[in-house]
């Protein structure tokens, strides 16, 4: 493996010195550019009192190209599927080189806070967020004690 | 010799082909006596429309006039009742060929190339700039952000002008006005204000970038914003992003790279690879109006202004076919080559069909034959059908495995499936029976096209061959080009023939236009081979000799092709031929 690029080693090192509140990110033994990532759920959402396993990959154009995220921990969420895949911009078209890891985890923990059932990833659970909301929260909060449980 | 009178000619002796392919089968030779003036009658293909449309009037008030004498000649041989029912048709078809070069709306295209279009832009931006009173650089991002959209600019730039400069990433979202701030132009690079100072590239020593984290001694480059990172980084990230057509913002903020800026750099060139991009995600977002030529590495863009005429071509049965710079002629509604008498339906089931059950028939069709006399292995290297073993000497046809002599006379019996060939097979061989129908037809199919290939290449010898007309026969260049025009005749007509197997496929075999249509085959392909063979003549001053023959045999192929696309036509627009899987 080439070596890693300066700019992997300096969020690295980040990460550890300055630390995100309520979010972890820890580069794996054998790639650096594979990061174990857990994110709690934020307060006042239905994912309060979660803890939500994540993996980060850095891609070899990092940081001209996006990291890919994913959730490994199950989560009722309309911009999230059943295989943790998620819909966030930043992922995607609108990835800035001048974005780092830390934003992009920050910018999933936002996405739990506010969900946005209008630009859907699973379409049932969207469907369910529109029409009741309030139970749709509920199954969600449910999904979090069973699956994310600290 | 005037235009209208060669037309003259054209239709008398179109409406007499047509007829004689309905009538009297056996003796077409009749009218293939067409003077070398007859050479100008090319304009008989569909899409050339446009080019006879001068002469429309003349035309049809000469047929008008032979059209009361001319219907009626017929003879009775081979003919029963129900022909005389399809002998009315003549009348039809010309009131419809009223309607193709009356009514039928023309295709209004042109042919553009991606830098035709890119300064068709260039103008629009030009004159744009006095309404929107700012740099033309500003207008032509604008432009790209609307996906060229003149339109939806204008009334969105009327409505919140300031809004759309910083959604476009012209200005920085400050409150300040256009004008201020991208003051930075090219062509007045003094007087800047400390903000448009930013803007550009710098040499910076122990400079730290941002995105790779490297301290180094580097040419760096930022925008107005400030945000300034090395220039290593800023080129990778450019590179990626050319390929996109999109705008080009700031790593940082949604400012955007202007195409100087892009230039700047990245060298020159390089934003003209956004412009194209940019360009082809607009003809592919246009594609309706806009089609690439499908031919490989041509670079040509069709430009059809009005689709409306679309559904008319349709409804007729007719293809909309379009012809670009480098000569390749296909369809704009489907983009396939031109496949007339087939309508796009039937070539689109065709095509499906021959993917699905041809991959093994097709390399065993189009590879192998044996003499049918001696078993030798035979493969052929010229266009024509008329072959003759090396071993035994035995001629025969190419197509049916039979023997040539009948084929050279008067009947080209070979383009006729026999349906009457098992008739003591039970139901159950229905399914071999239909793929036998099937097989027989793409066979033929693939050996026109196998001979289409051959004959295209013997004319991208041709221009040589008339060359040595010159020098050995001394003749000028202008006289010699009854070689080429004899070959593109061929070639169109052999597609024509290729392209008619398929609806004689879907069509009913019972009905009798189907007959008729499979005798106006037989003419065709008759008179193909015998231009085919012609061609092959290799000696210049037998060329010469021949050169009437030349005429003659290529107007008289001419015509039959006109012949077999209407009756092709005919048999679509009364349902006879209905494509299926």
């Amino acid at each position: 493996m080439a070596s890693l690029p300066k700019r992997i080693i300096k969020e690295t090192e980040r990460l550890v010195t300055d630390p995100v509140p309520g979010i972890t990110a820890e580069p794996h033994d054998d790639n650096l550019r594979y990061f174990q990532v857990t994110i709690e759920g934020p307060a006042g959402s239905p994912y309060e009192e979660g803890l939500f396993q994540l993996e980060l990959y850095l891609p070899d154009d990092y940081p001209m190209e996006a990291p890919k995220v994913r959730f490994l921990t199950k989560i009722y969420h309309p911009n999230i599927d059943r295989l943790g895949r998620i819909c966030l911009d930043i992922l995607k078209t609108n990835w800035s080189p001048a974005l780092q890891i830390r934003t992009v985890l920050l910018s999933v923990q936002a996405l739990l806070a506010s969900p946005n059932p209008n630009d859907p990833l699973a379409n049932d659970v969207a469907e369910d967020w529109i029409k009741n909301e309030q139970g749709a929260k509920q199954t969600a909060r449910e999904w979090t004690q069973r699956y994310a449980k600290k | 010799m005037g235009p209208t009178k060669i037309k003259q000619k054209r239709s008398t002796s179109t409406t007499n082909e047509y007829l004689d392919s309905i009538t009297t089968p056996s003796k077409p030779d009749n009218s293939c006596l067409i003077s070398p003036n007859g050479k100008a009658k090319d304009s008989t293909s569909l899409d050339n429309v446009g080019d006879a449309q001068v002469s429309d009037e003349s035309e049809f008030e000469i047929e008008d006039l032979l059209s009361s004498s001319d219907e009626f000649v017929y003879d009775e041989d081979g003919i029963d009742d129900d022909a005389q029912v399809m002998l009315s048709h003549p009348i039809e078809e010309k009131e419809q060929k009223h309607q193709k070069e009356g009514n039928m709306p023309d295709l209004d295209y042109t042919v553009m190339t991606m830098q035709d279009i890119f300064e068709n832009m260039l103008r629009r931006v030009d004159h744009l700039q006095p309404i929107f009173n700012i740099p033309r650089e500003d207008i032509l991002l604008l432009m790209q952000h609307y996906d060229w959209n003149e339109e939806r600019l204008l009334e969105n730039w009327t409505e919140k002008m300031d809004e759309l400069l910083v959604e476009i990433g012209v200005t920085q979202d400050t409150g300040s006005t256009p004008h201020v701030s991208v003051a930075t132009n090219e062509t007045t690079p003094q007087g800047k204000t400390t903000e448009s100072s930013k803007r550009g590239v710098k040499f910076r020593e122990n400079f730290t970038c941002l995105i790779c984290c490297e301290e180094k001694n580097t040419e760096t480059f930022s925008l107005e914003c400030g945000h300034e990172f090395c220039i290593d980084c800023y080129r990778h990230y450019i590179e990626d992003k050319l390929h996109s057509g999109n705008i080009i913002t700031c790593m940082n903020c949604s400012l955007a790279l202007k195409n100087y800026d892009i230039d700047n750099v990245m060298g020159h060139e390089s934003s003209k690879k956004l412009m194209a991009s940019s360009i082809k995600s607009f003809i592919q977002s246009h594609n309706k109006n806009y089609k690439w030529c499908p031919y490989a590495d041509c670079g040509c863009i069709i430009h059809l202004r009005d689709t409306s005429t679309l559904a008319e071509y349709t409804r007729l049965h007719y293809s909309p076919f379009v012809k670009c710079n480098n000569d390749h002629r296909f369809c704009f509604s489907c983009g396939f080559e031109v496949h007339a008498p087939a309508d796009c339906n039937v070539t689109n089931a065709w095509i499906k069909k021959a993917r699905k059950e041809s991959e093994n028939l097709n390399w065993v069709v189009s590879h192998t034959k044996e003499c049918p006399k001696c078993g030798a292995n035979i493969e052929k290297d010229g266009g024509c059908n008329h072959m003759k073993c090396f071993g035994c000497k035995y001629e025969f046809c190419w197509i049916c495995d039979g023997e040539w002599a009948p084929h050279g006379k008067d009947y080209y019996q070979c383009v006729m499936y026999n349906n009457e060939d098992n008739p003591k097979k039970s139901r159950d061989a229905n399914l071999a029976k239909y793929m036998k129908k099937y097989t027989f037809y793409y066979r033929i199919f693939n050996e026109h096209e196998l001979s289409a290939k051959l004959d295209w290449k013997l004319g991208q010898t041709i221009e040589s061959k008339v060359r040595e007309l010159q020098e050995q026969m001394d003749i000028s260049w202008i006289e010699g080009q009854f070689l080429p025009d004899s070959i593109r005749i061929l070639n169109e007509s052999r597609t024509a023939l290729k392209w008619s197997f398929p609806v004689s496929y879907y069509s009913d075999q019972s009905h009798n236009l189907t007959k008729i249509f499979v005798d106006n085959q037989s003419l065709l392909s008759k008179a193909v081979e015998d231009l085919s063979e012609l061609l092959q003549i290799k000696d210049p001053i037998e060329i010469m000799r021949r050169k009437a023959d030349f005429y003659n045999m290529s107007g008289f192929v001419e015509n039959r092709k006109f012949a077999l696309m209407e009756c092709g036509r005919e048999l679509l627009c009364r349902g006879i031929c209905k494509p299926m899987d």
